[in-house]
């Protein structure tokens, strides 16, 4: 801080030295030859007036200098007053100018964000009702025509499920609830809930999961997650008499759901990558059936939930998923 | 004959649930002008309400505290909104259960017949069992119990599901997924395997009753139940 005020002070004291040589000089040259006493106390004079002023103007620009020399931490506070001479008030002005603005904006911004958020809420609760048409309407037809549109149906039932999860992921904090959940239950619903999908895929869930064991977490998003993760798990595995194997096992505090399908895998340089949004890979442009988006947000709302999320895979023999509760002790 | 009054602003959905509750003798009578749900409710006497959340002019909270200060029917809460905080909603306004959308008109059947159970004790007053009928062949759903030219046989209750399907849609393909569908109850498994280990049980109950080959296997589609021919 000391530093930008002689920095900023140097060209006054460069002047203040020039002057201090050039009236000697110019009695000196003059002729006039005053004592060398008047000349030094002249001097002196002039110098404590000089320290005066430089006092007087690095309290009164203290917190401008400090402010200026730390702009990182002055980023808390910016909007306190800097003082009330000219410059720190013509700079708080600007600032407040600034901020304004800037807020302004991002208000605007917040704005449209909710209202997108809310438009896309709206949206998808109003496609649900002609979801309902179709499917009562379906169920007296026949055939496999209802089939395969009861297929599609519940294609279109997901894809709005994780518009509105997708959606609401930014508004987390108002939408969550932590509590103990009995895991065995909760995966046993998921499984429930996507059992269309194995029977069509003949592919059979096995569960092992003790009763009693119970987590931490958020019902809701665990149960969308699983949804995602169990889809993925299926959806990826072909042939006959395969299975998706759920356990679960305690490691240290630590309770860990396993999530094994004996899949396609996933190749090595795309291990790190299926995490990231809108990665579909190799295998996701090989079956169609990928958005990208279902591990990105199982990593996202495991982040949120204080979860972790681990995936092990060899190409040709299957997957491993764990969900990892940390530091929850099991509740039993 | 209970009434039933449907709330629900989509023309088609309304339709749908009233002609399929119809077929189960119940009267629905469907809100036509949203501004005077309550006169409707009124002029109806319904026993219960099916009452959909977004409503154009007012919402369906409102219009269930309405109806509260009026009569202590069921009122079942049918929307597209799942949060929680919904749900916690419409029962604080006064709704005695909350269906989301889309739903499968089982869920639908089961939770109106609960709440009238419930509600009017109609245990007693709805006595008639229900029961699926073909010639001379009939099923006993919740006395699980099939009777054929007056002899009868017992049945577990996969056995009923596995039949009451067939029945309902005798002469025509069920399909295997549609089955497994039906028997993965309580989220447990049920294999192709176990599927054709309860179909032979089935045909074997059936036979013992006279009636051989009545289920046949469609391959690569499912089963059919027919009845034509040996049944008259």
């Amino acid at each position: 801080m000391m530093r930008l005020f002689w920095k900023d002070q140097l060209p006054l004291l460069l002047i203040y030295a020039a002057q201090t040589v050039l009236v000697p000089l110019l009695y000196w040259l003059s002729g006039e030859n005053r004592p060398i006493r008047i000349i030094l106390y002249g001097m002196s004079l002039n110098l404590v007036i000089l320290a005066l002023y430089l006092g007087f103007r690095y309290l009164q620009h203290y917190r401008l200098y400090q402010r200026l020399s730390h702009p990182e931490s002055a980023r808390l506070d910016y909007r306190s007053s800097l003082g009330t001479a000219p410059l720190p008030e013509a700079m708080d002005e600007l600032i407040r100018r600034y901020d304004q603005h800037n807020q302004e904006q991002l208000n605007t911004q917040v704005r449209r964000m909710d209202q997108h958020i809310e438009f896309i809420n709206r949206w998808v609760h109003q496609m649900k009702t002609p979801l309902s048409v179709i499917q009562l309407t379906l169920q007296d037809v026949e055939g496999a025509a209802a089939d395969s549109i009861q297929e599609e149906l519940e294609r279109l039932r997901k894809g709005l499920e994780m518009v509105i999860y997708t959606a609401r992921l930014d508004r987390f904090e108002d939408d969550f609830h932590v509590e103990p959940t009995f895991l065995r239950q909760a995966v046993s619903e998921a499984v429930s809930e996507n059992r269309r999908l194995f029977i069509r895929r003949g592919i059979r869930p096995v569960i092992q999961i003790s009763e009693e064991l119970s987590v931490y977490t958020d019902a809701k998003w665990l149960r969308f997650m699983l949804t995602q993760i169990l889809t993925n798990a299926v959806n990826y595995t072909q042939g006959t008499d395969k299975s998706v194997t759920i356990t679960s096992y305690s490691q240290g505090m630590d309770n860990i759901l396993q999530i094994t399908d004996q899949g396609i895998g996933i190749s090595p340089e795309d291990l790190k990558r299926v995490f990231n949004p809108y990665f579909t890979g190799e295998r996701g442009r090989q079956y169609h059936e990928s958005t990208g988006m279902g591990l990105y947000l199982v990593r996202e709302i495991c982040t949120r939930l204080g979860h972790k999320v681990e995936l092990e895979s060899r190409p040709g023999e299957g997957t491993v998923l764990r969900l990892i509760f940390s530091g929850t002790r099991s509740l039993q | 004959m209970e009434t039933i009054l449907i709330v629900e602003d989509d023309a088609k959905l309304a339709g749908l649930l009233s002609a399929y509750l119809s077929k189960y003798e119940y009267h629905t009578v469907i809100v036509k002008d949203f501004s005077a749900v309550l006169d409707s409710f009124q002029e109806s006497s319904a026993e219960l309400v099916l009452l959909d959340v977004n409503l154009p002019k007012y919402d369906g909270f409102y219009w269930c505290r309405q109806i509260r200060s009026l009569s202590l029917c069921p009122i079942l809460f049918i929307s597209a909104r799942d949060s929680g905080m919904d749900q916690v909603m419409a029962l604080e306004n006064g709704g005695d259960d909350y269906i989301t959308k889309p739903f499968h008109y089982e869920v639908v059947l089961a939770k109106i017949r609960s709440h009238l159970r419930r509600a009017y004790g109609s245990y007693a007053q709805n006595q008639e069992e229900r029961k699926l009928q073909s010639g001379n062949l009939t099923l006993y759903p919740e006395r699980l119990v099939i009777q054929y030219h007056g002899e009868t046989a017992e049945l577990t209750q996969k056995e009923v599901l596995l039949l009451e399907a067939l029945l309902q849609k005798e002469g025509r393909v069920v399909s295997r997924e549609r089955l497994l569908d039906l028997m993965w109850e309580d989220q447990h498994f049920i294999d192709d395997n176990t599927l054709n280990v309860y179909i032979t049980r089935v045909r074997k109950k059936l036979k013992d009753l006279g009636l051989e080959e009545a289920v046949e296997t469609i391959r690569g589609a499912g089963y059919r139940l027919s009845l034509s021919g040996i049944n008259e």
